[in-house]
């Protein structure tokens, strides 16, 4: 294979052509780009970057910024350092190509059969018979070998030339072009199409989404609703399984409904839905309020609900609704307005257990007195926690781009790496009667390769 | 039953690491033999321990190829060193390397038997794990590895080597006149890590392919993504170096280790750094 950026051909072209022209830039850059990507891995990058710029002091957190270090991946310095190799990569293939082009040429107008002349052979043995003879069986084996073979006779000399794999010279080109078309579609991809999330509770409905890098909401011309969401998990713990069972609805009527999983996205409306990640929201809590009469309501709620008390004039507002609260489980807390003024305080579901481990509790922290409104007493039968479910939410146009990209890359690879240039010359010259027979190989790679043909070729004639 | 087969050949791969030094010290075609029937049978054994433990995962219910978690993928990057490094030994008709391969795969044995944070029992497969492309995204990335560490180990080689050129008057030491040729080493480096480029290539092909598939992206700047491709540049100019004069040879050998440690921060360094890919988290 050619080397080496010094003689480019770059005679007559510019320096800046020259300079793109060069192996040595693309090793810098290729290192340049790796080394500063170390960087992206050791400094937080976008949401996570927002956590640490706090605890960091404020001109640290300035000069990384100016430096676009909290999204470097995304960086201007580290996009015209991409943009710098594709022109390095281009203009280093448009260069070469030429000289690739020759050799290509050359082998198939086979001017190069008497080439050996000046050669030094690798194999030199004697067989009987004519060099015509000898010739015929020889031929047999290179035109199997490398497909065709080529004679020249002169003055009693045969010379047989077989030449295969000079297309693999253009496996580089291949690759080369491939980045490219990823690269190209990386950026498409980045302009176009978008990138979200939503949550979904248990029999919620949605029609918009949040776009990533806080840059708003994206509205779906259509709804998903998530019918149920459900974990499962093996013998020992670990999750088996996590699936939304989702509905997609167009003006009230469900169009498509499938089980989302992980690994297994559901795509509706040019939309690509992905089982992202799930949580536990308290959702409603069940609520007696019991008056000073004793007559009881019976009150299902959730978060955000408000209702009269009977037989007086205060509202209650469910102020909030933890599974858990201070390891002393399920708890409301409510606030109740009255004409009186306003009072909040927390409605255990096990007060009376907590009221038994610390006599006195409900006097020491009027807040956890659930009888705190008098006359009313409140107790707490419950909470039904409901699942949320988090989906990804995109569209990337880009992605048959880059998957042709990607397989242009391996095509190139396998021509590159599978494929060699090998070219063998057999010269027969007649002696003693006999015929003495050398053979010479020459490739761009896989000596190995080579030299087993020049044994096979020997071995067939030694037969 | 898997992992005391496994334990074993932690011992197997140990007692041919020391044949093949003995051979280097002594150079006698008995000790060569001895250390390649020993990696052969500790080979052997080993594939048999994985296919155990791959029909002992299915009669637990969970059946799945042994490639799911650290221990299973430690034993997988041995297996596959050892793999390349007998086909290589069986190709260039010389042993010199075993010396310096085998004790990698006899690390990897141990790390993987002894460290107390990782477990051999066999674990099911957590939802995103739960995917066609997990065998090749696997055997891609650990065979490609496996290639870098060879290519490493000939590096080495290569810069123990000293000077050809240097007259042999003086009774070099042992291992320069063991070692194959400076040429023979640069040849055999550049082809390991092509082959290692190849599969790297592969593996990350893959791996954006089941990336699209799980998180909805098929390239996400993920601290192991962005090592991969770190790994992978750092291999892309060394062969690239090849084309530039002068820049065979102990450059070559250089960046073969500096690839490696770049291997080893893609595969066990970036569980420090928070990802998607971490085997720390369960």
């Amino acid at each position: 294979m050619e080397k080496g950026s010094k003689h480019s051909a770059a005679e007559g072209k510019n320096a800046i052509w020259s300079f793109f022209a060069s192996v040595r830039l693309t090793i810098v850059l290729l290192i340049v780009i790796a080394v500063s990507s170390i960087l992206g891995t050791i400094i937080p990058q976008q949401e996570e970057a927002q956590r640490i710029m706090r605890e960091l002091p404020p001109g640290l957190v300035s000069t990384l910024q100016s430096l676009q270090l909290f999204d470097m991946y995304h960086s201007v310095w580290f996009l015209l350092m991409m943009a710098l190799l594709a022109v390095n990569l281009t203009v280093c293939s448009v260069n070469r190509f030429p000289r690739t082009w020759k050799i290509f040429q050359a082998a198939r107008s086979g001017g190069a059969v008497r080439r050996f002349e000046g050669d030094t052979a690798d194999r030199v043995f004697t067989a009987g018979g004519t060099p015509v003879q000898v010739a015929e069986g020889l031929e047999r084996i290179i035109r199997r070998k490398f497909g065709k073979v080529r004679r020249v006779e002169e003055r009693g000399v045969i010379t047989l030339h077989g030449e295969k794999g000079v297309f693999s010279y253009f496996g580089v080109y291949v690759i080369h072009f491939s980045i490219l078309v990823v690269l190209a579609g990386a950026i498409f991809g980045s302009l176009s199409g978008f990138d979200g999330y939503v949550n979904i509770p248990e029999g919620g409905t949605i029609d918009t989404v949040k776009l990533r890098g806080g840059q708003g909401t994206k509205k779906l011309d259509f709804t998903v609703r998530c019918d149920r969401f459900t974990v499962e998990f093996y013998d020992n713990g670990m999750p088996r399984e996590f699936r939304s069972d989702l509905s997609f609805l167009r003006d009230g009527k469900v169009v498509q409904e499938g089980p989302l999983r992980v690994n297994h996205p559901i795509e509706f409306g040019g939309i690509r839905f992905y089982q992202a990640s799930y949580g536990n929201q308290p959702g409603t809590a069940l609520l007696t309020v019991q008056d000073g009469r004793g007559a009881k309501k019976l009150l299902k709620i959730s978060a955000g609900d408000q209702f009269e008390l009977p037989g007086r004039k205060a509202t209650v507002s469910v102020l909030r609704i933890e599974e858990n609260l201070m390891n002393m489980g399920p708890a409301v807390k409510v606030g109740v307005v009255s004409e009186e003024g306003g009072t909040a305080f927390w409605v255990f579901r096990h007060i009376r257990e907590i009221e038994e481990a610390n006599p006195g509790i409900t006097k020491q922290v009027p807040q956890f007195n659930p009888g705190l409104f008098k006359p009313y007493l409140f107790s707490l039968g419950g909470i039904e926690s409901a699942y949320f479910t988090g989906l990804q939410v995109n569209t990337d146009p880009s992605v048959p781009i880059v998957a042709a990209g990607a397989f242009l890359m391996v095509a190139g690879f396998m021509i590159v790496f599978l494929f060699s240039h090998r070219r063998i010359w057999v010269r027969l010259e007649e002696k003693d009667g006999k015929s003495r027979i050398s053979i010479a190989g020459r490739c761009n790679r896989d000596p190995v390769g080579l030299s087993r043909d020049m044994d096979a070729i020997a071995a067939g004639e030694r037969k | 039953m898997n992992t005391v087969i496994l334990n074993w050949v932690t011992f197997v791969y140990f007692g041919a690491a020391v044949f093949y030094f003995i051979h280097m010290l002594r150079e006698g075609e008995f000790w060569g033999k001895a250390a390649t029937v020993t990696a052969f049978a500790g080979i052997a054994a080993q594939t048999i321990a994985l296919v155990v433990r791959w029909v002992e995962s299915y009669r637990m219910g969970i059946g799945h190829i042994p490639l799911s978690n650290l221990y299973e993928s430690l034993i997988f990057f041995a297996w596959a060193v050892m793999l390349l490094y007998l086909i290589m030994e069986w190709r260039i008709k010389n042993r010199s390397a075993g010396t310096f391969v085998t004790p990698f795969a006899f690390l990897l044995m141990s790390y993987a038997s002894i460290s107390p944070n990782i477990s051999g029992q066999i674990q099911p497969l957590i939802p995103a794990l739960q995917s066609n492309w997990l065998t090749s995204h696997v055997i891609t990335c650990f065979m490609g590895y496996a290639s870098f560490a060879i290519a490493a180990g000939l590096g080495f080689m290569y810069l123990v080597k000293g000077d050809d050129g240097a007259p042999q008057k003086d009774p070099a030491p042992f291992f320069r006149r063991y070692l194959p040729a400076r040429d023979a080493l640069d040849e055999l480096i550049y082809q390991c890590a092509s082959l290692g480029f190849i599969f790297l290539t592969l593996g990350i092909i893959t791996g954006a392919v089941w990336a699209h598939y799980a998180w909805g992206r098929y390239w996400g700047w993920d601290p192991k993504e962005t090592w991969s491709l770190i790994t992978w540049l750092v291999y892309a100019a060394m062969l690239h170096s090849r084309y530039v004069r002068g820049w065979r040879g102990k450059q070559m050998a250089v960046m073969a280790l500096v690839g490696l440690a770049c291997v080893l921060v893609t595969y066990l360094g970036v569980n420090y750094l928070p990802g998607l890919h971490s085997y720390i988290q369960s």
